[in-house]
């Protein structure tokens, strides 16, 4: 049987090893060896890296890893993998793994801040742990107690450590690295949709016509899915259209027929502008019978900021007549003086003109929150007038060199092509939408143009918001482990969502605190305030990857707190840190990652861990037993007056005592240990499980003792358990066993059928179950519950405080472009944006240890036009400094590499240590998000 | 039911440990540490984290020109090799000027010295997208849709060579990498056998599941 002839087999999952005998060695190929005789184990699992969630295949002997290949069988990937992927094989075996826990001493063996560190027991480190944690919920309450927390986190681990903090210790200081990458694209899902996630999957690019990248490098950052945008262009080149938008030329636009090279942040503008095509000049686009049925139109107010400091905090106070403030220096503080008061500029006064200001004018800033109200279509167009082809061309124009009417022409054509009559589009982005003082409102722009031409949740065509992480959306989002939220879309500031996870978590009803606000930006200034006395980096690299880095490390190690990091490897939070723990890594432990196609995927432990590592959620459930009823229940006050009650007493009725521990009530209770451990059946059989059965180390564990694990399946458990939130509303997940069985499903999981395009009646039962309710005949019901009622007014305010509600609807948003808070001018003359390159992961702790990917690109360099580079008196392979007011750099130039930046703009990656770009960077945010805004800020750069 | 009665009793003997832990949470009295590991040991950077007169890596890769005949180990059986000479010029890759399949495609690359590009970038594992055009449900069970398809030319989704090839810096590692390949061909570190039964091998992971 030729292969030819095999395009489909369909076979059971029971079938499907006949099948695959079946599939014989054809004759034109060459015979080779079998893996399986030279004793080799296969099994599935997950891409560590980026938010694609790529299928592996991990072939295992002796205890280690031996290879990688990409799964035919993997629906996202389908064989192939990127570099990253493959080298997945290497990632576990840097030579410098931590082995033991690591604590800053003085010779006779104390802590000590300002000591090196020494080797100790796992015993000690908790010892250690439990009296800090303790130190800090005396001096500042649950607020002092803080997790950076990660969008690498397994599902199980990131629930773990949430249950901990929210339950245990009441604090909602936990907050992910997944808010550096996502939470723009979260809020703009809440306040469009009313519930997190896209409405389409990756089978969008196989059926569309237009794929439109919105300052996403998707060439470098998703490679997989850019391989599946290559292989449609090649399929038809003709019909199929890639367009490029960025501030920048990169592997992106090789294949792309358009590119738009803009001046950032002006994609607010440009979103704008095709809306404006819509809405004046092809009013026939517009589909009214979508709209009247399933969008209303909003407005929020303009004038929030940029989410950095505000006057008043405690580490910018006092003022001084240098115009220096407190920690930060006159330099910094003409950037953060911004957050309070803004002069409107040229490029921005156009559109800020239907709100009433003029070039100018003060704008004075204050917080927003999340506030927005309706408004009538006809607000929304006189909103729209400003964005004519000639302003928008004018300020949007990012290449100095590029003619102006040339631009003006790929605008246009980049508009025809959303309005074509026919032609699907898929509009994508990351973090060049998200990382914005404006990325809330810019993602909630890329909805508007799609809904206006009924081109969202269709198969081929959607807003597609792709995620930067392995789990962001799994874990982060899902599980709900950032300060404001609680599993399945459900928030710590709602009574009724607090209630059901308390009594989920079979805790007191009152336990879970009401106040979420510590957002990880938030984390790192109430360390530099004060406030947070403990903090736990967990699967992320904090005081690697935030901006302002410099404020942040010496918080850390100049005042009186104690930094505590879990890794697998020493990083620069490492490095800060009064405590280092050996984790575990990724194919060490069983686990599970949710992808930006809303893919759940499952994999089993493959190999133990090095030395005496063990996995996050090992680490978290033993700190549990540290800490009773009494320890942790009291009354406390937080620093807004918000009064947490004394549930004690309702704990006791429960049948706790005040000695219950937390690992009693949170993870070894009586549900819990109904998952059983079976060696005998699958999937347990034949796999390590270091938490549940300790394993062959015999690792010393938190009580001195020798671990012999937990004795039940703690991972099925947090599993089930974290699902039981979202089944039954809209999150719904397959049985844990399942996962093991197949390639990942996207949820809803309904019937055992995944759901390919949310809110769409044909694909979505929650969408069909919504119509037929409704009744109102709908294609479409966009059917989360968030912010679905709201008061009335036009662009400048609200003017009915009365809510009309919303049912089903999503919005569209009347939201202008407006400048960043720190621009060029004539001392930092030049814009610094940064990101990632396709062969590191992140800060690099992983991918820089892998032989391979080290030496693709070994160091962060700068990325510069050679007529900038000109300019400055510099050539190819100088050593330049990028100083910004915060902080300055030294790296190699480069004016011929991957990145071919326009003058007057330059690219750093951030994995490099010794590049350490986040020193320079701004920390400025989106408001509402609080996302930092990791792509603009303004440098000068001269000859080192 | 012996199953459950040792858990629960191993969860007993546990729970008396950590009790009787809780009361003596102090440092255990046998251990001597000194602390001999600084902070600019650790890691990558290797010195302060304080003052930013950092001297980069620097890169140098391979100048070896393309056919000299030079060639990199792969890192393990069938794993993607990096590329061993000078790309400059050669990238980058475009529709329609692709520059490294003018000596990798197979029926040339002998005759210029590389390396050929193997069966599988020829072999097509994406079943078409016809199931979401019907309206059907592309459900992801396991195997349940393995398409394998032979193709003349070059597939699309393979077009981005240096999405998985690169080249290699000739400086030193920042770390050593303790990973061992286990070559199960003979001349597995130079060629790729990923084609045949063996794209098929192991796939079926749930097969003690039902």
């Amino acid at each position: 049987m030729s292969l030819s002839r095999r395009k489909f087999l369909k076979s059971s999952a029971a079938a499907s090893a006949a099948a695959a005998i079946g599939m014989s060695v054809p004759a034109e190929l060459e015979a080779s060896a079998s893996a399986a005789e030279s004793g080799w184990r296969w099994d599935k699992a997950a891409c560590r890296f980026c938010g694609t969630g790529c299928g592996i295949m991990m072939a295992t002997k002796n205890g280690k890893i031996v290879a990688v290949k990409g799964d035919p069988a993997a629906p996202v990937n389908r064989g192939l993998n990127c570099i990253k992927g493959y080298f997945n094989a290497k990632i576990m075996y840097g030579a410098d793994r931590l082995t033991k826990p690591l604590l800053r001493m003085n010779d006779k063996g104390e802590f000590d801040k300002k000591g090196q560190f020494g080797e100790i027991s796992w015993q000690r480190a908790f010892d250690e742990m439990e009296k800090n944690i303790r130190k800090a919920l005396k001096a500042s309450g649950p607020e002092g107690v803080a997790v950076f927390a990660s969008g690498q986190y397994t599902v199980m681990e990131g629930y773990a450590a949430q249950k901990m903090m929210k339950a245990g210790f009441r604090s909602n200081a936990i907050d992910p690295n997944a808010r550096h990458c996502m939470a723009s694209a979260v809020v703009g899902f809440y306040q469009t949709f009313g519930i997190d996630e896209p409405s389409g999957c990756y089978d969008d690019i196989e059926l569309t016509d237009t794929v439109v990248s919105w300052g996403s490098n998707m060439a470098e950052m998703h490679p997989i899915l850019w391989s599946r945008v290559t292989d449609r262009k090649l399929s038809d080149p003709e019909r199929v259209k890639v367009i490029n938008m960025s501030t920048y030329r990169h592997r992106t636009s090789d294949l792309a027929d358009i590119e738009i090279i803009f001046s950032p942040n002006t994609d607010l503008a440009m979103w704008n502008y095709i809306a404006r095509e819509i809405v004046y000049n092809n009013p026939d686009a517009i589909d009214w019978d979508f709209l009247k049925k399933n969008i209303i139109f909003a407005a929020s107010p303009v004038n929030m900021g940029y989410g950095m400091r505000r006057a008043g905090e405690k580490s910018i106070t006092p003022v001084r007549p240098d115009g220096s403030a407190g920690n930060y220096s006159a330099k910094e503080m003409q950037t953060i003086n911004h957050e309070m008061e803004h002069i409107v500029s040229a490029k921005e006064a156009p559109a800020l003109e239907p709100y009433g200001y003029k070039e100018g004018d003060k704008m004075v800033n204050k917080p927003a929150g999340l506030k927005h109200w309706e408004i009538s279509f006809e607000e929304y167009k006189k909103f729209l007038e400003p964005y004519t082809l000639d302003y928008v061309a004018r300020i949007a124009k990012g290449d100095p060199d590029e003619p102006l009417e040339q631009f003006k022409e790929k605008l246009q054509t980049l508009a025809d092509l959303y309005i074509e009559k026919g032609r699907k589009v898929v509009s994508f982005w990351t973090m060049g939408m998200n990382q914005h003082t404006r990325g809330t409102w810019v993602n909630t722009l890329s909805y508007n143009v799609h809904f206006m031409l009924n081109k969202q949740a269709l198969p081929g065509s959607g807003a597609f918001s792709l995620t930067g992480q392995p789990s962001a959306c799994g874990t982060a989002r899902e599980v709900g482990t950032f300060c404001h939220r609680l599993p399945a879309d459900m928030m710590v500031k709602n009574p009724k969502h607090r209630k059901i996870a308390e009594n989920r978590w079979k805790i007191p009803e009152g336990t879970l605190n009401p106040v979420g606000n510590q957002h990880i930006m938030k984390i790192h200034r109430d360390i530099e305030d004060g406030v947070v006395k403990f903090a736990w980096v967990n699967v992320c690299n904090a005081y690697q990857d935030s901006a302002s880095a410099k404020h942040w490390i010496k918080a850390a190690r100049n005042m009186d707190n104690f930094i505590v990091t879990s890794d697998g490897y020493p990083g620069i939070s490492a490095m800060v840190s009064d405590l280092v723990l050996p984790s575990a890594m990724i194919y060490e432990k069983w686990g599970a990652y949710g992808n930006a196609e809303r893919r759940t995927q499952h994999w089993r432990q493959q190999v133990l861990p090095v030395g005496d590592a063990m996995s996050d959620t090992w680490q978290w459930v033993e700190l549990s037993k540290r800490f009773t009823v009494k320890d942790v229940w009291g009354p406390y006050t937080l620093r807004n007056g918000v009064k947490l009650a004394d549930v004690r007493k309702a704990a006791h009725e429960m049948g706790y005592t005040d000695d219950t521990t937390m690992y009693e009530i949170l993870y070894a209770n009586k549900e819990a240990k109904s998952y059983k451990i079976d060696m005998n059946a699958f999937p347990q059989k034949g796999y390590d499980n270091s938490e549940c059965n300790g394993d062959s180390r015999n690792v010393v564990g938190s009580d001195g003792k020798v671990f012999k694990g937990y004795g039940f399946m703690i991972h099925e458990y947090l599993f089930e358990e974290y699902a039981s939130f979202g089944r039954g509303h809209g999150h719904d997940l397959a049985p844990f066993t399942t996962y093991h069985k197949v390639r990942g499903l996207k949820w809803p999981v309904v019937d055992g059928k995944e759901t390919q395009w949310r809110f769409n009646v044909k694909y979505d039962p929650y969408a069909a179950k919504a119509v037929a309710k409704s009744g109102n005949g709908s294609t479409h019901a966009f059917y989360g519950k968030l912010a679905k009622a709201l008061t009335q007014g036009d662009l400048m305010g609200i003017t009915d405080k009365n809510k009309k509600p919303l049912t089903d609807k999503a919005k569209i948003f009347a939201r202008p472009y407006m400048d960043p808070p720190e621009m060029p001018d004539a001392e930092y003359d030049t814009w610094l944006c940064t990101g990632r390159v396709l062969e590191h992961w992140h800060s690099g702790t992983m991918t820089m240890r892998v032989p391979e990917l080290f030496r693709a690109v070994p160091e962060a360099l700068c990325y510069m036009n050679p007529k900038t580079a000109a300019e400055k008196g510099l050539k190819q392979g100088d050593l330049c400094w990028v100083e910004s007011r915060r902080g300055k750099v030294k790296a190699h130039v480069e004016t011929r590499g991957r990145n071919r930046p326009p003058r007057g703009l330059v690219f750093v990656p951030w994995f490099d240590e010794k590049v350490f770009i986040n020193k320079v960077c701004l920390d400025a945010t989106c408001p509402m998000s609080k996302q930092t805004d990791y792509k603009k800020c303004a440098v000068k750069i001269y000859k080192a | 039911m012996k199953v459950i009665n040792k858990i629960t009793l191993g969860l007993v003997a546990a729970t008396l440990l950590f009790v009787g832990c809780n009361e003596n949470a102090a440092p255990a009295k046998s251990e001597v540490v000194k602390p001999t590991i600084s902070e600019d040991s650790l890691g990558l950077r290797k010195t302060s984290l304080y003052d930013e007169n950092v001297k980069p890596h620097g890169t140098k890769y391979s100048d070896s020109y393309a056919g000299s005949g030079h060639k990199i180990e792969r890192a393990f059986q069938d794993a993607p090799p990096m590329i061993p000479h000078d790309v400059t010029g050669l990238i980058p890759i475009k529709i329609g000027d692709n520059q490294c399949l003018n000596c990798h495609l197979p029926d040339v690359a002998k005759d210029m010295g590389a390396t050929p590009i193997p069966p599988s970038h020829f072999t097509n594992f994406r079943p078409q997208s016809s199931y979401a055009i019907k309206g059907e449900n592309t459900s992801s069970e396991s195997l349940a849709h393995i398409s394998i398809e032979k193709e003349k030319h070059l597939v699309g989704a393979r077009f981005n060579c240096t999405q998985c090839h690169a080249p290699q810096d000739t400086g030193v590692l920042a770390v050593p990498n303790t990973f061992e390949p286990d070559y199960i061909d003979p001349d597995g570190a130079s060629k790729s056998r990923w084609n045949g039964d063996r794209m098929l091998e192991g796939l079926n992971t749930a097969e003690s599941g039902k």
